[in-house]
């Protein structure tokens, strides 16, 4: 089991009765309660697992005993479970963050599975880390965790509008303003307006998604998403500010800045599903681009997608850095293909120029790859987004 | 009546074949078939469609032997949820074990409809080349399938009258698909390719356009632009059911003046669909024939409300509007003026996490009620709700038939009174007698169970989410909704008792869906061993490869599936689903 510590965070001011009456019920298997949920009232946080639900105990009946006075809770609005919402708000990020191999690999395989069921985009504050190629240790996962303890929430806060940092902090502090319980409940901030509610739309910050809910076909969940991106890398540019990246002074494109700032936490919250064919099997999957920022842990979630334990797709990603299967030479190569059109092999380019210019990927028997891609920096502009990333 | 059933032999087969001939309904002729052993064999060798609404329910060659004389068949395969990432991508629904019996046993299908299944390309090429008088191919929400299996279909079935690809994930794999429509094929009747998000050859298309005249619904993909368009319609004046491909494009005075001469020339438009990203400018190019439309989707169309308004209040004859939310409150009210013959509207949200809302409330909804009294079905998403309004929709539309509400938010209350929504959702289901389907959200506690298990006596299909407080939920709607078929439920705390109290319940259902619940391992081996004729299957996308039986009767079951089936287990579980 991975352990991922976070600084305990102290309870923010903000009156959270209504993330406890969103996240009820949630109920978890048992065997998955074991192995990470924490008692509400520990220090520790909550981890969070399917699609975003979370749960209060560390046995069935304690579990039943959460939902059974969850409306209670809400009411009250108790403290310690304003706490454990809180964490369970940070810990939402933390299964994002605490998925990942950070070069360690050890059970990857279990926890990454988890990614692949938050489909609907929670991909949550956890993109500050990495700047360039994202071939980065274990060390950056806890700047993760850092950024979404209290010390950052009022700094998130105050600068919310229009450029709201990740997740919790701004739709909470939308709550606060929104004022009742009942009515408003958690504003799931994300997705910024349509395209035509004109140039104030606020960039998403991220939010909890649930999966499957509201229950709108994921295609079109996929469209209304990346209609509305279009407009967000726009306004995105216009907003940002010096300290947000390291590389302002660096000449990038427009398209790569916006990326940028998604990792670190500005516009995290979007998904950007691309499709995964792996040859020989008829079924395509989709994945969330946004849910990762590496390709290692791109690659992990892949294959614990696939399941094929012969495919290594880390190893021939990430050259000497071994995934976690010991395979020596891959059999299968993962490729993508770009807005141009070409099939390129997955690895070489930035990963946030990696992230403009992905259309769909494509899990290559490696026979097929021998001498057939050479690898080619393309410096992509950006082309006014992709209408339908399925 | 001589005795001992020898009164079916009064008359010859012939006559009694006729006779079934009037009987359309599947229940009706499958009465008939109970009746005595003649009839059962007459009926089955006469029977032209059939409707299996769950794949693995009976197994292909049982299906096919039973009824050999089958022209149309119309096949589902996932559950419902798997249109919203609840099901695991890999849990089945392949149609290649039927497509193989069909192509043994049916050499003469004309009709195959397939619903959220997995179609292989292989399938298609299977198709293609059994059967000779194939004509009608129609899949909606399936996967699998590439553009190389529709080259196949479009190459090999001569009378091909319909392809229809609703919402259907077709891979890239023919670039020039569209060509393999031999020249002389001209019996193309419906064309639906919206799905589709690959470039077509539009030069083809136009020329296939052309060359079929009986041509009645075109629906373009989102490659199709603006121009192309105007040329399509022009060659296919005598269009009904049209779905663009994206509706916008930098304004030119030209093109708008073409594009609203080529829709004035078509004077037959009854439905019109896509619309992709609609700019408010070409929009009044619709006009001429919005007076004979009876259906209108602008599902993504995400205009601003007062062009839709504009456009949506020349529809004096609309039966069906499909819309997105940024219609808000004022736009419906011009529906409720102008649409009196309205009897489906869907309402979806075009930003469901937006930190914008806009301004589509309940209102909205109850003036739609209030201002068309033929509405029949109603989808409606929206972010608050009060009884009252549920009242007067209630009050308002009593012909209801299908009702779904969903407040965007989990366990929201009246946000008037605070209270929960069963007052609300009990006034539907008892005035609306001929609800059949219903899904219900917001704030509920087990008295609208209650009231729907007492009350919704035609209720056929129930979807249930974050609602409830207890196993007396569903005990209430497993002991109640006589007609209840499918119960679907997620992140609800429903557990053993009432699943087990009502273990017989479930074989008078096609199927029960019930996820993130409180409903344990050993529950479910209970009810599989005591209800043979039901399939229990328990998944966990965790689970790849780990043995279910060593997990103790205690555990939590993430998802399951429960469906009566007389075709024994299934063979083709993936590793994340167990048939306990």
């Amino acid at each position: 089991m991975r352990e991922c510590r976070l600084r305990p965070i102290s309870t923010p001011p903000l009156a959270l009765p209504i993330f406890v009456l969103w996240r009820y019920p949630r109920t978890i298997a048992k065997h998955q309660l074991r192995e990470r949920v924490l008692s509400p009232r520990s220090p520790s946080p909550v981890f969070v697992l399917e699609g975003g639900r979370s749960g209060g105990g560390e046995s069935s009946s304690g579990s039943m005993s959460t939902v059974s006075k969850g409306p209670a809770v809400a009411v009250e609005a108790e403290e310690a479970e304003e706490d454990a919402v809180e964490k369970d708000y940070v810990g939402l990020s933390e299964e994002s963050c605490s998925c990942y191999p950070d070069g360690k690999g050890d059970d990857g395989g279990a926890e990454d599975e988890d990614e692949e069921e938050l489909e609907l985009g929670l991909s949550l504050g956890a993109k500050k880390v990495t700047g360039g190629g994202g071939k980065q240790g274990g060390a950056p996962w806890r700047e993760y965790c850092r950024i979404l303890t209290a010390e950052d929430f009022p700094s998130m806060v105050s600068r919310a509008p229009p450029l709201s940092s990740s997740s919790s902090v701004s739709s909470s502090a939308t709550l606060v303003r929104g004022g009742t319980t009942g009515g408003a409940a958690s504003r799931r901030v994300a997705v910024s307006g349509s395209p035509d509610a004109g140039g104030s739309t606020n960039p998403p910050p991220s939010t909890q998604m649930v999966v499957g809910w509201p229950p709108i076909r994921a295609y079109r969940m996929n469209n209304i998403i990346n209609q509305s991106k279009d407009n967000t890398s726009s306004n995105a540019i216009v907003t940002m500010t010096p300290k947000e990246t390291n590389e302002s002074s660096k000449n990038i494109t427009k398209e790569v800045i916006a990326k940028e700032l998604e990792k670190k936490g500005g516009l995290a919250g979007n998904s950007l599903f691309v499709k995964v064919n792996m040859d020989g099997d008829p079924i395509g999957r989709k994945v969330d681009l946004n849910a990762h920022w590496s390709y290692e842990t791109l690659a992990a979630a892949l294959e614990a997608m696939f399941d094929k334990p012969t495919s290594a797709l880390g190893a021939s990603i990430c050259g000497s850095r071994t995934s976690k299967l010991d395979d020596g030479s891959p059999e299968f190569s993962l490729t993508y293909e770009d807005k141009d059109g070409d099939w390129m092999l997955v690895g070489d380019v930035p990963w946030g120029m990696f992230l403009s210019t992905v259309k769909r990927l494509r899990i290559m028997r490696t026979s097929d790859t021998n001498g057939g891609l050479a690898p080619r920096l393309h410096s992509s502009k950006s082309s006014g987004g992709l209408r339908n990333v399925p | 009546m001589p005795a001992g059933g020898g009164w079916a032999a009064m008359f010859p087969d012939e006559v009694w074949e006729h006779v079934f001939s009037f009987l359309a309904a599947d229940g009706d002729r499958n009465a008939v078939s109970l009746v005595c052993r003649g009839w059962y064999h007459i009926e089955r060798r006469s029977r032209r469609r059939i409707f299996v609404g769950n794949c693995y329910a009976i197994a292909p060659t049982v299906a096919v032997r039973r009824f050999p004389n089958v022209r149309v068949v119309s096949i589902k395969g996932k559950p419902h949820f798997a249109d919203f990432n609840l099901v695991p991508s890999d849990w089945g629904g392949h149609a290649d074990a039927w497509v193989a019996a069909m192509a043994e046993g049916w050499p003469l299908l004309e009709e195959l409809h397939l619903k959220r299944m997995v179609v292989t390309d292989e399938c298609l090429e299977l198709l293609a080349r059994s059967f000779k008088n194939f004509r009608v191919l129609a899949l909606s929400f399936c996967e699998g399938v590439s553009t190389a299996g529709l080259a196949a279909i479009a190459a090999n079935c001569r009378n091909l009258r319909e392809l229809d690809l609703q919402e259907t994930v077709v891979e890239e794999n023919c670039v020039h698909w569209l060509s393999h429509f031999p020249e002389s094929s001209t019996s193309l009747v419906n064309l639906s390719i919206a799905s589709l998000e690959e470039d077509v050859n539009i030069a083809v298309l136009e020329h296939l356009v052309s060359r079929c005249t009986n041509l009645k619904t075109l629906k373009l993909n989102y490659a199709v632009p603006l121009d192309r368009l105007v040329n399509l319609l022009c060659r296919a004046p005598q269009l009904a059911n049209l779905g663009t491909g994206r509706f916008t494009a930098e304004y030119r005075p030209e093109l708008f003046s073409k594009l609203e001469s080529a829709f004035a020339s078509c004077k037959s438009m009854k439905s019109l669909s896509g619309i992709c990203e609609a700019v408010p400018e070409y929009l009044p190019a619709i006009y001429p024939i919005c007076d004979g439309l009876t259906s209108l989707n602008l599902c993504d169309a995400p205009v601003n409300g007062a062009s839709l308004t504009k456009l949506v209040s020349r529809c004096k004859n609309l039966q069906r509007l499909w819309v997105m939310d940024v219609i808000e409150d004022d736009g419906l009210a011009a529906v409720a003026s102008s649409c009196k013959l309205l009897q489906e509207l869907r309402v979806f949200p075009c930003d469901p996490y937006g930190a914008d809302p806009v301004s589509l409330t309940e209102h909205g909804l109850v003036t739609v009620s209030t201002g068309c009294p033929m509405l029949q079905s109603v989808l409606y998403f929206c972010r608050q709700m009060t009884n009252d309004a549920l009242f007067a929709v209630a009050r308002s539309s009593p012909n209801l038939t299908c009702f779904r509400l969903c407040i965007i938010d989990p366990h929201t209350p009246d946000y008037v009174t605070l209270e929960p929504l069963d007052a609300g959702f009990s006034a539907i289901v008892e005035s609306c007698k001929d609800l059949r389907r219903l899904s219900v959200s917001g704030l509920l506690t087990n008295n609208v169970f209650r009231s729907i298990g007492a009350s919704a006596d035609c209720l056929e299909m129930l979807s249930i989410a974050f609602a409830g407080d207890s196993d007396a939920g569903l005990h209430y709607i497993l002991s109640g909704c006589k007609s209840l078929r499918k119960l679907e439920i997620r992140d609800c705390p429903f557990g053993d008792k009432a699943l087990l109290a009502n273990a017989a319940k479930l074989e008078t259902m096609r199927s029960l869906w019930m996820s993130s619940c409180f409903v344990s391992l050993g529950a479910c081996r209970l009810l599989a061993q005591k209800m043979p004729l039901l399939n229990v299957e328990v998944m966990d996308e965790k689970k790849r490869g780990g043995s279910w039986d060593s997990q103790p009767d205690d555990c939590l079951v993430e998802k399951l599936y429960v469906y009566r089936t007389v075709a024994g287990q299934r063979s083709d579980t993936p590793p994340c689903v167990w048939t306990v």
